[in-house]
């Protein structure tokens, strides 16, 4: 064999070897993850398989326990969100209904009122589900889930906002005041966490895709949480105001994956000057 | 610059506009005229990473010593700091340049940021600069 022949063929077995063991090379560590502070002392990361299995809670159900994105932050190079619209709830072709397609007509005529310089979140104030169709981001695009076997606790960024779920099959409570969150409870279906939550208040928004959309103290949220593998979780939800809604709207399927950081920052929210901006630019337009 | 050019340049801008107001609180073309870029340079009194969006503070003096104070809205703050836009890395007082779009009140000394540069040269986009995990 020619040494010109010998060498291609050492390249594509080293090459086709490097391919064969990598995942096991690979197994201990996210891609991307780094330090948060390179001078600090790194702070313990997830430990994870990539493209492993799902891991499992003390009792046995799959550990929902993570920091949640879409694969990036909000104006981020690759910033797109959670992957949605996998399944709307359609099929057969016709397209999935829209949250605002679903108002009543009065619910639509005032929606035609509103604008971005009524957005409640503006003001520092929560949305009821999330600007991206996940409520566990409520507004922005990430968020945290601390799981335990009787209790998960989803904590998102932006707001400071957190949602408390008993795990153990107790009802709603009967002390909780209509808050903008609403109260969640929770129970596993198999390997589904199933969060139902209700006794909303009606002074915020739904925020369904992205828009600002009221809803009333009749809405009902039932999510499906799902840790598909290591890195990935998907949520379905399902949303119900008979209010204001002519029937229930199947939010499109988020799939998120696990962000190679282990905890959410900090964050004030204070929205003085947006607000004022906001209401300056209606008065010039009149909207 | 020629007129197509300038047009496209300005095209191009308000599609990223556009863009960042799909993942924002509110719509920054409702609230900035995309055609009314503006080029301030200043020195930094405050910067505010907070929600629902971040705010650079700077003193401008004009041609005869005039003081004025601008505002400019930039990104959400959780993207910018893992994006690498860590606190403390723009103090009061650095001197810097800022590229944006204007308020739609035209009375207001408030923009859109679009680039921050700074003394040396160094460049932070809305979002920070993209240099973080986020940007990966």
């Amino acid at each position: 064999m020619k040494p010109r022949l010998i060498g291609l063929f050492l390249v594509a077995a080293i090459t086709i070897a490097l391919a064969r063991f990598a995942p096991s090379v690979r197994t201990q560590t996210r891609p991307g993850a780094q330090p948060e502070n390179p001078t600090a002392p790194a702070s313990p990361k997830p430990q994870v398989e990539v493209g492993g299995s799902a891991p499992h809670m003390s009792d046995g159900h799959p550990d929902l326990s993570g920091v949640w994105w879409g694969g990036s932050d909000i104006g981020a190079a690759r910033g797109r969100g959670a992957r949605g619209g996998g399944r709307g709830g359609a099929r057969g072709g016709t397209p999935p209904a829209t949250f605002m397609s679903l108002y009543k007509p009065e619910a639509a005529a005032k929606a035609k009122t509103l604008g971005d310089k009524d957005d409640p979140t503006l003001r520092c104030v929560p949305t009821a589900f999330g600007t991206l169709n996940v409520s566990l981001w409520d507004v922005g695009a990430v968020g945290q889930i601390v799981a335990t076997p009787k209790m998960v606790v989803m904590l998102t960024e932006t707001y400071h906002g957190f949602r408390l779920i008993p795990t153990d099959g107790r009802p709603h409570r009967d002390d909780q005041p209509p808050v903008y969150r609403g109260d969640s409870v929770g129970r596993w279906d198999r390997d589904v966490f199933v969060v139902d939550t209700k006794n909303f208040s009606d002074n915020t928004w739904m925020s369904a895709e992205g828009r600002v959309s009221p809803h009333s103290d009749q809405l009902h949220i039932v999510e499906r949480y799902r840790r598909v593998d290591a890195n990935t979780l998907e949520i379905e939800a399902t949303v119900e105001d008979p209010e204001v809604l002519t029937g229930p709207w199947t939010v499109p399927k988020q799939t998120l994956v696990l962000a190679p950081f282990d905890r959410i920052l900090s964050l004030n929210c204070s929205g003085i000057e947006t607000q004022a901006l906001m209401d300056a630019a209606a008065k010039q337009t009149g909207k | 610059m020629r007129p197509a050019i300038r047009t496209a340049l300005v095209w191009s801008l308000v599609s990223v506009a556009a863009t960042a107001t799909a993942w924002a609180h509110h719509s920054f073309a409702a609230a900035f005229d995309m055609n009314k870029p503006v080029t301030v340079q200043g020195t930094i009194v405050q910067v505010r990473l907070e929600n629902p969006h971040s705010w650079f503070f700077l003193d401008v003096k004009d041609a005869s010593g005039k003081v004025e104070r601008w505002a400019f809205e930039a990104g959400t703050p959780s993207g910018m700091v893992r994006n690498g836009f860590k606190p403390g890395v723009i103090k009061k007082g650095v001197e810097v340049t800022i590229k944006g779009f204007h308020a739609k009140d035209p009375t207001q000394n408030v923009g859109m940021l679009r680039e921050l540069v700074m003394a040396d040269g160094t460049v932070y986009g809305m979002f920070g600069s993209q240099q973080g995990p986020s940007a990966q």
